[in-house]
């Protein structure tokens, strides 16, 4: 059996940013997903914004590692191949009192640029805002980015650079065994490593707890989140955040680098990880978007969405080595802003692992991450030489979003591969436009039959049991019901 | 390099409108005529719609979708119209250039006419909110209709339809037949959206159950679904009483089709905001001249025979080339009245005046009022919203006056009789 230098358990951002970091040194690295893909749980479904200094919580280990994190931003981007939005944020005040907050937003972030404006400098820049707005706080650094989009460039990345990932690999035990660690997954594969790390999200505390150790259990606060169609692109241009309570940032109105709007999230503790919507819910969220932006066209909803806040009582970061083995490294309560801080906290790990004896030495061959071509992006010329050197691009497999045959087949292609139309959706776009898979979901089941080899029995929008369609007289893989 | 290509008309959307407006640009004498359609094959909805009930207004027969398509292809076979398939229109713009894609490149048409037939689309889960979780099963009926009869797949076993319009009746019709089991039909409204025949062979010549004034309150399942909730509704569409679990693997929405107009706004097209369409002409000619829209994109038809119809109509007009337009009366939608097409009358001789109604109503009197003053009426013993009042443009005294005409209609409210018949829940239902 191979003995990996490191193995990690997890692919969402946690788990991908620390490989991708790892996977900058000279180590053998090994990434196990208990799902088909990676981005399949908490990091699928947040607001994607990239959270400035003035939203850092002072004296914790979030805050730390959020401020880590900013610092890497530029080199991150870069090698990743993403272009988060620049379009900065504004928070709005709508009292004196909430004024005072603003203050201390400023304080905290010290960012050049950055300034308190009157309702007048506020509506000059977002013509659309309650004109009841008593005060607002500008800030240059926000930027928004997909969470699908840096989740997967982070595992592409990896996997450029020698990352080994396996998936429908849950880890359910660590043990030591003479000089490494033994790690045992549900379905019975055993793989030998120096570390793990447990970024298993929802299901740190539980591994964490097989293993021996003890972490406090998480809350879960569900937020809700409607998505409103491209059409409204301009509709508002900035991040406009609420005042921030003890609790959550609010109910904030964003663009998205794709040009959708997104409002939400509300705040609901639930028992577990339950991201179901409800009407209540959905209510809130309106009710809280509209006290910004009142005219907010809500005509305009393609989809709703919540998401889990996985968080520890504390509301802070726990990232500390096991009692019981001191080469297992465990990490929980990664809630917002966890997708900020990714690279703060790979950064953080790796540096920890390296005090506890893991050899940091630097590749000199790490390869950039060349971002896939989008069909929609392309100039005219551009498209056309697309086209001339493989006709898959002149086939549009969706037209809301105007994906082509050729981004769906390089999707099944990649490293780690779209294998549901989940991952599909994820890294091409498919089914997250205006019609929602009412044109590509009767259309693509065909296509990957006919041009990507899959048989209907392999087309599933998730995990096992998640069938897409059946073939007469064929019955439901996994289904629960039937 | 993009392809430039010279033409008289080009026409988006090869199905039952656009075949029609193509045909009807020929036979006006058009010559560089273009058809485009993404899909691998002329014929748009009507490929899928494998039940009779097409052509009895234009045919007198009643044919199959394929059926009625077939005859548009092979009409176009005996004309130069060129026809390109598996290609994508990206964009069309304000000088009438109009932006292709497909397996050939990009191609950029520059024609006197553009004809916009690209049909609707379906209205989706997030328009209307349903809450609950995001599994897989969940599709829009007339998705569900292709992967079904095109392509052959089931969608699932044990079926709940939202929304009773036609494609969802059908549906379960349809679903039925191949074995799949529809555990009922759930409307949100107190009176059907569909077309009454289609209750009546679709729904109860199976004994499928209709609930009215019913929705879906929850999604249930997490990989895939696992049930719903279904409950009544009061007037305001809050939650009435008990909600009662219908397992089932499969949740189809039949909950409206809107207009395909995302080309005609890129195009600075004027929209109409109660038929989601543009506005049109008797002769289905747009605001802007040089650009016309027939078929579903306008506003959407009760029966591809109107579709037809509609189509028909542009080959005329573009055949007079691009004309000095006098302005023209203009009309609006007015009590009892959801949409009307077209909304602008010129020549006020042929055609049809298409009035959708807002509610079931009987004894009820259709008039056009001017300024307060009575034009013309007529009784509509009964009408519903899922069918459409339709006149014809040359009965009506027109005034010589151009102020706006409103399309009233008023009458008693009428419930549908079945509202309380067929509250019948079927033995797979439990609380």
């Amino acid at each position: 059996m191979k003995t990996y230098d490191v193995a990690i358990a997890g692919g969402g951002v946690v788990g991908c940013a620390v490989a991708w970091y790892l996977a900058h040194f000279s180590l053998d690295v090994l990434l196990l997903e208990k799902r088909e893909d990676v981005c399949c749980g908490v990091s699928k479904a947040n607001t994607g914004i990239l959270h400035s200094r003035s939203y850092v919580t002072p004296g914790t280990l979030k805050g730390e590692l959020h401020l880590r994190s900013l610092s890497w931003f530029s080199q991150a981007f870069q090698e990743l191949g993403l272009k988060p939005l620049r379009c900065g944020a504004l928070t709005l005040a709508f009292s004196k009192e909430e004024a005072q907050h603003l203050k201390v937003l400023q304080e905290q972030g010290k960012i050049e640029g950055a300034s308190i404006l009157s309702p007048k400098e506020v509506l000059a820049l977002e013509p659309r805002l309650n004109p009841k707005v008593y005060a607002g706080y500008f800030d240059p650094e926000t930027m928004v980015i997909s969470p699908f989009a840096v989740t997967i460039a982070l595992a592409e990345c990896a996997a450029l650079n020698g990352v080994t990932m396996h998936f429908e690999k849950e880890v359910v035990f660590v043990e030591a065994s003479w000089d490494h660690l033994l790690i045992h997954c549900a379905s019975g594969e055993r793989y030998a490593a120096k570390f793990f790390v447990n970024c298993a999200g929802i299901g740190a505390p539980q591994l964490a707890q097989n293993i021996g150790d003890v972490i406090p259990p998480l809350c879960f606060f569900r937020g809700q989140y409607f998505v409103l169609d491209r059409e409204c692109q301009g509709f508002v241009s900035h991040v406009l955040y609420p005042v921030p309570t003890e609790e959550s940032k609010g109910i904030l109105v964003s663009p998205t680098p794709e040009g959708n709007i997104l409002l939400g999230p509300n705040f609901e503790p639930v028992s577990y990880e339950n991201t179901a919507t409800t009407i209540q819910g959905l209510e809130e969220v309106e009710k809280g978007a509209r006290k910004l932006v009142p005219e907010i066209p809500l005509d305009k909803v393609i989809a709703t969405f919540s998401g889990v806040r996985p968080a520890l009582p504390k509301r802070d970061f726990y990232v500390a080595f096991s009692l019981r083995l001191p080469s297992v490294l465990h990490l929980a309560g990664i809630e917002s802003p966890g997708l900020t801080a990714c690279f703060g906290i790979a950064e953080y790990v790796g540096e920890l692992l390296g005090k506890r004896g893991l050899p940091l030495r630097e590749k000199k061959n790490f390869q950039s991450r060349v971002p896939p071509l989008v069909f929609r992006e392309c100039s005219l010329e551009e498209r056309e030489r697309l086209i001339a050197e493989d006709p898959d691009w002149g086939k549009i497999v969706c037209r809301c979003e105007e994906v082509t045959l050729a981004e769906v087949k390089r999707a099944l292609r990649s490293s780690p591969p779209a294998r549901t139309l989940d991952g599909l959706k994820r890294r091409t776009r498919v089914f997250a436009g205006r019609c929602q898979g009412g044109f590509c979901g009767m259309h693509l089941p065909g296509i990957l039959e006919r041009e990507c080899g899959l048989s209907s029995s392999d087309i599933r929008k998730s995990g096992p049991g998640s069938f897409y369609v059946l073939r007469k007289g064929e019955v439901a893989p996994d289904a629960k019901v039937c | 390099m993009p392809k430039f290509v010279e033409a008289e008309v080009v026409v988006i959307g090869g199905g039952p409108a656009g075949m029609a407006a193509a045909l009807s640009a020929w036979e006006y004498g058009m010559r560089k005529i273009f058809l485009l359609e993404r899909n691998a094959h002329l014929g748009g909805i009507l490929n899928q719609c494998i039940h009779p009930g097409f052509g009895l207004h234009i045919f007198g027969e009643e044919l199959t979708g394929p059926e009625y398509a077939e005859r548009y292809m092979e009409a176009l076979g005996r004309t130069g119209v060129e026809v390109l398939t598996d290609t994508t229109v990206l964009e069309v713009h304000k000088d009438r250039a109009v932006v292709a894609v497909n397996r050939g490149g990009i191609w950029i048409f520059h024609p006197q006419a553009v004809v916009f037939a690209m049909g609707c689309r379906e209205r989706t889960r997030g328009m209307i909110r349903l809450p609950g979780t995001r599994p897989a099963g969940i599709f829009t009926a007339g998705c569900a209709q292709y992967l079904v009869n095109v392509e052959g797949y089931l969608p699932g076993k044990r079926v709940v339809i939202l929304g009773s319009g036609d494609i969802g009746l059908i549906m379960a019709r349809r679903l039925t037949l191949e074995g799949v089991k529809v555990e009922a039909v759930v409307e949100i409204r107190p009176t059907l959206s569909g077309l009454l025949r289609n209750y009546v062979q679709c729904l109860q010549d199976f004994h499928i159950p209709l609930l009215l004034s019913h929705t879906v309150f929850e999604v249930l399942g997490q990989e895939r679904v696992e049930g719903v909730l279904v409950g009544e509704v009061d007037a305001k569409g809050k939650p009435k009483g008990r909600l009662r679990h219908i397992p089932c693997d499969t949740l189809l929405l039949s909950v409206g089709l809107i207009p395909e107009v995302e080309l005609l706004k890129r195009a600075g097209i004027p929209l109409c905001s109660s038929s989601g369409g543009p506005f049109v002409d008797e002769d289905f000619a747009c605001d802007v001249p040089g650009f016309f829209a027939c078929g579903n994109v306008v506003a959407v038809f009760d029966l591809v025979d109107y579709v037809t119809r509609s189509a028909e109509r542009v080959g005329k007009r573009i055949s007079e080339g691009l004309r000095d337009e006098k302005p023209p009366l203009i009309l609006v939608p007015g009590k009892g009245v959801a949409a009307i097409v077209p909304q602008r009358i010129r020549e006020r001789r042929e055609g049809f005046l298409y009035v959708r109604p807002k509610e079931s109503l009987r004894k009820a009197k259709l008039s056009l009022v001017q300024q307060g003053r009575e034009l013309y009426h007529v009784s509509v013993p009964l009408c519903r919203p899922g069918e459409m009042i339709h006149l014809e443009i040359s009965q009506i005294p027109w005034p010589k006056e151009r102020k706006e005409v409103e399309v009233v209609l008023e009458g008693e409210k009428h419930v549908d009789l079945f509202s309380g018949a067929l509250y019948c829940m079927s033995s797979g239902m439990s609380d």
